[in-house]
């Protein structure tokens, strides 16, 4: 199962990615549930976000995959003092989050998350704007 | 032999607020960049005509002057022949001021050149200046957009770090006190009032787990060096400061690595001081005094971890324990550092040099490290994504 949960957000997105004929793929797959990825069709490397070059070998053979949405948090921080854009939104969670499939990303925290969820599961999660998508994680209860 | 670079004049302004005036008329960057070349010159004992090029850290985006070091090269009335240049690199713009002028006199181009820098913010307010500075600190599709500020990034680290090694809390909000401690013995300082740790941890969340005290405040600030050749500086009879080292290492990532990893090891650090010092032919133990650019507690903690100064985990408490002081046995940050001294990050690094450039020369007063024969300074970029080391000693 690699379908994404979805969280309504109210508003549009604070400070919108811009999406270009490459990237157009991962923002159009987010918005229908699922976090995408490049993999290198030469070497295997994965990374996150997706590129339009392999980092480990240069090559430009690229197949798009679909990251399952389990992971552990590595660490987060709640931003008090935030920028204009953000204001309304403060204070806010954003964490790095190691996914199962093997790539860290960053990325706004939903819900309830502490000091003690350093290392705990998180879902990876689609947070839904009026004006479009983006990807976020939340703690996964314990228990 | 290559030929070496020296410091041979210096000066600044006292950290603090410049752009916006608390009464009356502002000053422009151009006017408080006068104030530094003409202290750094005057103690070079040279003039106008000796300069042979002016290295320019990049100003940012909140000085409303554009092509800033063509600009003051005029205003100044400078003809180079070596060159002319703005430089930029992130935290490490400062360095790179530095280190540009140094190779323009040891690749043998120039005899005598001005590095200069001037960071103007507090005009702008928080917020604004937030919105701009994300877009710095990460991919501006992928992370910028979820309001990753750049101190964001430390605070990560420092609440991995408090997980990882079960470090007291207190022992990170110490790193503050210290800094504060030596703030208090350095006029170029921007805070300068007492801190303790109980008004450290108490102060308001700024990125959690740092709050007020363990985050740069906001500030201006402007700095002037006169590099010259070594052979020019012993000639000239006066004091003088030698570059006997430099390192530098880019780990190929900006901001996290997007495979999982040790995000504190910091290795671009241990990578370019060990570079630094073989090019010196030093070891770290000859360092007397470390000039570290640490925006946040964390930072400083992680970078004399990465350093080698203490084992990893072990930084924070002996920090807390004293190690770090000024009369410690390694003395970091002896200005206060870019929490206390202040940290108007396009010439922070510049302000470390003018640091190590006191404590060289003996004239760091209350805060002076004792037998103080090698300083060594590090300005960073990213969260230690690279970092630019130099070895400085006194000249003889």
């Amino acid at each position: 199962m690699t379908r994404l949960a979805d969280v309504r957000m109210n508003g549009g997105r604070p400070f919108p990615p811009r999406v270009s004929a490459f990237t157009r793929p991962f923002w159009d797959a987010l918005a229908d549930g699922r976090l995408t990825t490049t993999r290198c069709a030469e070497c295997g490397g994965l990374g996150f976000p997706p590129r339009n070059l392999c980092r480990a070998c240069w090559s430009r053979s690229l197949d798009w995959v679909t990251l399952a949405p389990g992971g552990r948090l590595y660490s987060f921080t709640r931003v008090h003092v935030a920028p204009g854009a953000f204001r309304a939104d403060a204070p806010y969670a954003i964490g790095m989050v190691d996914l199962d499939d093997g790539v860290r990303l960053m990325c706004r925290l939903v819900g309830e998350v502490g000091h003690d969820d350093l290392d705990a599961r998180i879902e990876m999660l689609v947070l839904h704007y009026e004006d479009g998508p983006l990807f976020g994680a939340r703690v996964v209860p314990r228990g | 032999m290559s030929r070496r670079a020296a410091i041979l004049g210096w000066s600044a302004v006292p950290v603090g607020t410049y752009q916006r005036a608390r009464d009356g008329d502002p000053m422009l960057e151009h006017e408080l960049a006068v104030d530094v070349v003409l202290g750094a010159a005057s103690m070079a004992g040279i003039g106008r005509d000796d300069i042979d090029g002016v290295v320019v850290a990049h100003p940012g985006d909140h000085t409303h002057q554009g092509y800033f070091h063509t600009f003051l090269t005029a205003h100044l009335g400078i003809r180079a022949q070596s060159t002319v240049i703005q430089v930029l690199g992130n935290g490490m713009t400062g360095g790179h001021a530095f280190d540009t002028a140094v190779l323009q006199v040891t690749s043998g181009r120039a005899e005598r050149v001005l590095s200069v820098g001037v960071h103007f913010e507090t005009g702008i307010p928080t917020s604004r200046h937030l919105d701009y500075s994300i877009r710095l600190t990460g991919d501006v599709d992928f992370q910028s957009v979820f309001g990753a500020v750049p101190i964001a990034w430390y605070a990560m680290d420092a609440r991995r770090y408090l997980h990882e090694h079960r470090v007291p809390r207190a022992a990170l909000a110490s790193v503050a006190v210290k800094n504060r401690e030596h703030a208090i013995r350095n006029p170029l300082a921007q805070y300068r009032t007492p801190i303790t740790v109980e008004e450290v941890l108490a102060s308001r969340p700024i990125v959690e787990p740092l709050g007020l005290l363990e985050v740069p405040g906001r500030a201006d600030g402007a700095v002037a060096l006169v590099i010259v050749s070594e052979d020019f500086a012993r000639a000239s009879g006066r004091p003088y400061v030698l570059v006997r080292g430099r390192g530098f290492e880019h780990e190929g990532l900006h901001m996290l690595s997007d495979r999982p990893n040790d995000a504190l090891a910091y290795t671009t650090l241990r990578t370019a001081s060990g570079r630094a010092l073989a090019d010196a032919g030093l070891a770290l133990d000859d360092v007397s005094t470390f000039q570290l650019y640490a925006p946040c507690t964390i930072v400083e903690v992680l970078a004399t971890e990465g350093l080698g100064l203490f084992p990893r985990g072990s930084g924070a408490t002996a920090a807390a324990d004293g190690a770090t002081r000024f009369d410690g046995r390694r003395p970091v940050n002896t200005c206060g550092g870019a929490l206390s001294r202040g940290h108007p990050p396009e010439v922070t690094p510049l302000y470390d040099v003018i640091e190590a450039i006191h404590q060289l020369t003996g004239a760091a007063g209350d805060r002076q490290v004792r037998d103080c024969g090698i300083a060594l300074t590090m300005s960073e970029l990213g969260k230690l994504n690279a970092a630019m080391v130099h070895i400085l000693e006194a000249g003889s």
